[in-house]
Order: C-alpha cells, then structure tokens, then sequence
C-alpha cells in the first residue's frame, strides 16, 4: 500500500499535517462504516476495507517515523528491524546507558530525573528527524536508514517514560 | 416479546440510547429531532444500577434494590460495572464490595462469579443485563416498539470490558448498534446543541471510571485526537475515602467491619457526598446513633489524590494530541461526580478556563447515545454527522523475552487493521504461541493478557525460516479480531479475541437458552425473523444502489443482480432462515464488483472535493492580492 496514494498527497517528508487531516476526515465522511450501516452486506465490506486502508495511511503518514519507513519502502529500501543493519556499538551502548539510568530513576521514584533524561532524548530525536527531513530533500534516502533506526530507539524510550510517569503521579 | 413487535404494523421500532453507569442508568431516545430522557412510573429517570437477588427467586432492579442493599449486603450488586470482563482472580475485586465470590471450576471462564440469594451464581454480564432489562422495559412503556440500541462504555474500557457489555445486551434480548464510547456520545450531544467547530475536552468522572477525550469538532465530524483515563476510578472512590476517614474517627478496624457496616456507612458517605455540594458542613449519622461532622474542606482535601490522578491522565491526552491546554476551545462536564464543587475548581484551573456543564451531567451521554442510534437505524437526517473515534490502550503481541511489539498504537481512529511479521525461534518449530496483550508497558508483565492461541500444524522448518503474519483488526465498536497466518506453508487461522477474563460464546448462548421460555423453539422463530428483516433491508439496498449508480453497471450485469434479488425474494416469503442465508450470499457475490466501483466512486469524489475547494481557495487567495494591487 501507498499510504500517499491512499490519501492523495505528494511522496513527501515534510508535509501540511493540518490539510492532509482534513483530506482524511473527508475520505472518512464518504467511507466511514456508520455511512454502510443499511447498505448490503458486500458493500458495507467494501467500505469497512477502504476505511480502514484509509485509517492506516492517515496512521503511518502522520507520523514521522512511519512516514519516513514508508518514503524509504517506496524507495526501494528494505525497512524493518530484522533487515536493517544494526546499529553502531557506540550508539547501542550510549542507549543502553540511558536505559539503565531511567530503570534507577523509576526505582528510586525520582520523577525529576525521569524527566530530565526524557528531555535530553527529546531533543535527540527531534535532531534525527530534521535530518531525516533535509535527506529527503535532498533526495539521499539510503544513508537515512541510520538515522531511523535510531529514532526509533529514541521514541521507544520516550514511550517508555510516558508509562514510568503516570505510574509514578498515580 | 420482540418477535411481536417486529410484525406489529401501527408500531416502528425506535431506536434507544443506553448509559449503562456504574452508579446510574438511563435510557433516552430522539422526540422530533430532539434526544430525551425516558423516565419510569415513578417519573424518575436515572435507574439506580442496582440488582437484588431474594430468596425466593425474584430479582429486583433500581430504587428498591438499592434500599435492599444495607439488609441484604451479599446478595445486593451495587456497582457491577466495575467488575465488568475481570478475571474471577483479580485481587481488585475483592477490595470493591461485600460479595462472596465463587472460584471457577473445571472448564468455567476465569470470570468475577458472585455467590447470591443461597446456591445461586450469577456473573457480572448476567447482573449488568438485569439492568438493561429493566430499562428495555421502562423504553417500551413509552416507545411501545423498542429498536436497537447504542450502549455507552468509557472510552477507557479494554477489549474483556466491552465484550462483557455486548454479551450482557444479548442476554437482554437487545439489538446492538454500536458501542459508543461514553466522552464521544457526551459531545455529540452538546456538539449538536451548540452548533459548534473546535477542539474540546471531554472530563468525564462517573461513579466508576474516569475518561478525559480531546477531540476537535469540524462540520459535522466528531473526531477524537486522544484519549486516556482509568477505568478504576471514579465518585465511588470518593464515597469511599469518607466512608474510610468515618471509620477511623470511629475506631473500627477492619476486623470489626462487617458487610452491614460498611455498605451502611457508605450510604452515609454518598449522602454527605450530595449535601457537600451546597453546604459547608453536613452530619453523617453512623452506627450506634452516632453523628459525625463532615465539613466540605474535609471532604475535599479527602478528594484531593483522587482528582491528581485524573490530571495525569488530563495531561497525558493533551500530549497525546498535540496541544496546550490554552489551545483548547472548551471543556465539557459530565458524570454526576463532577456536580461536586472541588471538581469543578480542579478542572478550570487543570485546562485554565471554566467548564461547560449546561446539560444535566447524569443525562448528556444516554441523550448523545440517543442520537446516534437515531442516526444509525436511519431515522435521523443529519446525513452530515459523523464520529471518528480511536482505540484507547495500545494493542501488541509478546516477543521473545517477554517484551511487547506494539502492533496497533493508542489513539488509532477505529476501524483499524495492522499486520506484522515474525518469525521462529527454534528449529523443527510447529507451533506458534500468540499472546495478545493491550497496553503502554514494554513488558508483557506490565500489560493486560487479551488472549492466547497457538497456530499450529507447520510442516518443520530451520529457526528464522517460517514467517507468521499477524493481522489485528478493530471495528467501529472498538473489539477486536486476530489473524494468524504462516506465509511460507499458507497455514491459517483466525480468532475474535476470546477475552482471557470473559465468557465465551457457547456460555452466552446458554445463558440466553436459559432466559426464554421455550428456549430453542423461540430462537428459531428468531433467526426466521432476523433473517427476514436482513433480506428486506439489503433488497432495498441494493436497488438503491442500481439506481444512484446505474452508469457503473457493465453490460449483462443488471440482470444477475435482478436475478439474485428475485431468488432472495422468494426465499424470504419462505420459511427457511437457511434457504434466506445462502440468497443473500448469492445476492453478495453478483453485487461484488459493482460494490468495489461505488466505493472507488466515493473516494475519487471526496479527494476531488477537496482538490476542488482548495484550488478555489488558492483563487480567492490570488484574487485578495489582485485586489490589494489595485489599491
């Protein structure tokens, strides 16, 4: 699937997030299953596939790392952790550093520091994705493979502190 | 009852909106375009969710339940909702009330049994459709006809939960339309009132659980941006944390506490709740003839932790979307929990700005669920509404060392579908365990256990060989499907999540053999029934479809869609639910292709549509610049 065909935009990194999510509320108003609930059985499957085809482009296109596996997919890069090359050992170690240190600060409950490390990560990330951002237009999509796999560590741990914090204000 | 109804010729059956709440329930439908609350004899209009079990049989639901409970404790299910689609051994149940309960045996579902009345068991579905029950009967008084129904959920519900409310309106005899999530149904209700474009936030703190939704509202289209919550807190807390402080300043200890006691004093704890709401002090009176003073900065600095954990899960939806609290244009009000004055303050000062509450906090999600069933059976017209909702928890699979892969993130807009690929881990492996689990967490320990099942009969392979395709599918009322498939042999299997913590269909089907009079006799009638309306509602369909889009038919193909309706039409002046069954397959295999067209239709149409518009809107623009030229 082409998550750009499906919505009818441009192959692009760097997109109008505002318009593309009008452009998929006016897909939803022609496909939406609550449209089908008194059309025949083929029909309202016909439009549950279409919806939910439309969802996932809307799914993978208005996220930045989606949106950058499916650019490099269309691109003919293989993407997909089991097929990218895996990350450099300083990187991985750095990561597993972080890790470590964000398991103690949940342990000793210590909010502030479980903020302080998903800060430093934030900004680690938004740095990968402005230069996933300028390699796309440039058009030197295969050396961005690195760049994304290290995102994704990125949001994973940022994902991770998200759950650490309700745990810790509940 | 319903089969005479369906051939009843005065009567069409209306359509109902159902707030099936932890402490409350009611029951509306649409009067002239116009959601109203449906109220009993007594002209009452919240039904207490209450269910006695008496000795003698008889099962009594709503007011005078509730005034059964202090006598009959253990017998007496306040609150059922809370234990909805939970695991018979999760301790969380044995904190919320006085039961006794039952352990399963043998090849029983690991769901919450309740021991009631002596030898009786019954399961919270079995409770919960006691109470729709009682409110498809109060509807009928007044509608004479009762149509399907839209059942309200919080939108924090996990997949056993809803699946528990389904199964419960099944047992009720209830058609259901759709599962509407509780913030979603508040909304559409005010959203239609007001006339309204913006983002908002739903605050929805009933008698059980808590939900906030961020959703923006854009000509007609509800659409959730984020959700969160936690289904295990609510205004029964707050009685609790009364009840609590009573006891200590009494100086029981909970050896000393019996049932009686406490649901004594927890009456006691929601009256003074009520009062607080107007006074500054109230006096609870506890047993011994005692009277305590409660004052309301008691009550609210009692509150306090209470409502720090809905700002946590406030906080985290505005993330989730995107936004900064100032960004918001509104927030909305409901739940009974948040006419208590503490929580009004605690959320304009959380969003910065005063909450809306101008429609009845206890009324707002039946009166939006009202309208939406209103708008799916078809009655309604606003042809241009319409809610996009999202799953709440994040949806996964366990990988090797206990890790989860996510597979359908949180806050995805329903319907959803995602697929993902693994592969074995040992050689001559002929089996996979699929363990589906439901949350934020990394770790499978820290998530919520959906289902498990094995595919298995793979030829064996090395390790890394094979590859199974995992496919996750959630529909428009939130549940959801697994598929498993293993590429490389074409072995397959497909399961609707049977809940680890839920009944499975062969009980639920039991359960309603149970419940009518003649059991198989009357579901056989039924399905004739069922399957008559069907072929009625898809022949009209249909047609209506040739007609709209005649200019897509290819030649030759008019007749065999004919020809497939006029078969369809013979078998349902027949007697046969199964002749019906397999003409309206028939009739779904000729309309295949045609019905891939009128969808391709829609969607060139809608992207056009906004092609067009912004192409005019880039003219109006270049004719502004015209014009400021000119000046």
């Amino acid at each position: 699937m082409d998550p750009f065909e499906t919505l009818g935009i441009a192959r692009t990194f760097d997109i109008d997030l505002a318009a593309v999510e009008r452009t998929h509320r006016d897909l939803s108003r022609a496909l939406h299953p609550d449209r089908y609930v008194a059309a025949s059985p083929t029909e309202r499957r016909a439009a549950l596939g279409k919806a939910i085809e439309v969802n996932e482009a809307w799914r993978i296109v208005r996220d930045p790392l989606r949106r950058a596996e499916a650019l490099l997919a269309l691109n003919g890069v293989a993407v997909g952790e089991d097929r990218e090359p895996p990350g450099d050992p300083e990187f991985l170690a750095d990561m597993l550093e972080q890790r470590e240190a964000l398991a103690e600060a949940r342990s000793a409950r210590d909010l502030q520091a479980v903020r302080r490390l998903a800060h430093l990560v934030q900004q680690r990330l938004r740095d990968a994705e402005a230069e996933l951002s300028r390699g796309f237009a440039r058009g030197e999509v295969r050396p961005l493979l690195k760049r994304l796999g290290e995102a994704r560590f990125y949001r994973r741990f940022l994902d991770e502190v998200s759950a650490i914090e309700d745990e810790l204000a509940a | 009852m319903a089969l005479f109804e369906i051939f009843d010729p005065k009567a069409s059956p209306r359509p109902i909106g159902i707030d099936l709440g932890t402490t409350n329930s009611l029951v509306a439908y649409v009067r002239n375009e116009h959601p109203v609350a449906i109220a009993d004899c007594d002209l009452e209009v919240l039904l207490p969710s209450v269910v006695a079990y008496l000795p003698n049989g008889e099962v009594v639901v709503g007011r005078r339940a509730a005034r059964l409970a202090s006598e009959h404790p253990r017998d007496t299910i306040v609150s059922v909702k809370r234990f909805m689609g939970r695991g018979a051994d999760d301790p969380e149940t044995r904190r919320l009330g006085p039961y006794v309960f039952v352990a399963p045996t043998g090849t029983e579902a690991n769901t919450v049994r309740f021991q009631v009345a002596g030898p009786r068991v019954v399961t919270p579905v079995e409770v919960s459709a006691e109470i729709l029950r009682a409110l498809k009967g109060q509807a009928s008084d007044v509608l004479k006809s009762v149509g399907p129904a839209v059942i309200t959920v919080p939108a924090y519900f996990d997949d056993a939960q809803r699946q528990a409310t389904k199964d419960a309106a099944r047992l009720a005899g209830l058609e259901v339309l759709r599962l509407l999530n509780e913030p979603t149904a508040a909304a559409l209700a005010y959203g239609l009132a007001k006339r309204q474009n913006g983002t908002f936030a739903v605050y929805d703190l009933g008698g059980g659980t808590f939900d906030v939704t961020i959703l923006v509202l854009d000509n007609g289209v509800f659409q959730v941006r984020s959700t969160g919550g936690d289904s295990q807190l609510g205004g029964d807390d707050m009685d609790r944390a009364i009840a609590h402080d009573l006891l200590g300043a009494l100086g029981f200890d909970a050896a000393h506490q019996t049932p009686q006691l406490i649901r004594m004093v927890l009456d006691e704890a929601r009256k003074a709740k009520h009062a607080l709401s107007d006074t500054e002090r109230v006096e609870a009176l506890v047993p011994g003839e005692r009277r305590l003073e409660i004052t309301r900065a008691r009550f609210d600095e009692l509150i306090r932790p209470l409502l720090e954990r809905t700002g946590v899960a406030c906080r985290r939806a505005l993330k989730d979307a995107g936004l900064q609290a100032g960004e918001l244009d509104g927030v909305i009000l409901v739940g009974g929990a948040t006419r208590v004055p503490a929580v009004r303050r605690y959320v304009a000062e959380l969003f910065g700005k005063e909450p809306l509450g101008d429609i009845d906090p206890d009324q707002v999600v039946a009166l939006g669920a009202a309208v939406q069933a209103d708008l799916l059976a078809g009655q309604g017209r606003r042809d241009d509404v319409l809610l996009l909702d999202v799953i709440p928890l994040s949806l996964g699979i366990e990988v090797g060392g206990g890790v989860v892969d996510k597979v359908l993130p949180r806050n995805s807009t329903i319907p959803c579908a995602a697929r993902a690929t693994y592969t074995t881990q040992e050689d001559r492996q002929t089996g996979f365990e699929i363990h589906v689990v439901q949350g934020e967490r990394e770790l499978v320990a820290d998530s919520r256990s959906l289902a498990r099942f094995t595919l298995g009969g793979i030829p064996p392979m090395p390790a890394g060989v094979a590859r199974l395709e995992v496919t996750f599918q959630v529909d428009a009322d939130g549940l959801l499907s697994v598929h498993a498939k293993e590429l490389t042999t074409g072995v397959e299997q497909a399961v609707t999540v049977k809940p680890s913590y839920g009944l499975d269909d062969a009980a639920v089907e039991r359960m309603l053999l149970d419940a009518l009079d003649h059991g198989e006799e009357d579901l056989a009638r039924r399905r004739l029934v069922e399957s008559r309306v069907e072929a009625r509602r898809i022949l009209g369909a249909t047609r209506k479809a040739i007609a709209v889009d005649v200019d897509l038919l290819e030649p030759g193909e008019a007749q065999g869609i004919e020809a497939a309706c006029a078969v369809l039409e013979r078998a349902a002046s027949q007697e046969e639910p199964g002749r019906i069954r397999a003409a309206i397959e028939a009739l779904d295999d000729a309309t295949k292709k045609f019905a891939a067209r009128r969808m391709n239709r829609a969607i060139a149409q809608a992207i056009e549509g906004r092609r067009v518009e912004s192409v005019e809107k880039e003219v109006e623009h270049a004719k502004g610049i015209e014009r400021a030229h000119a000046t």
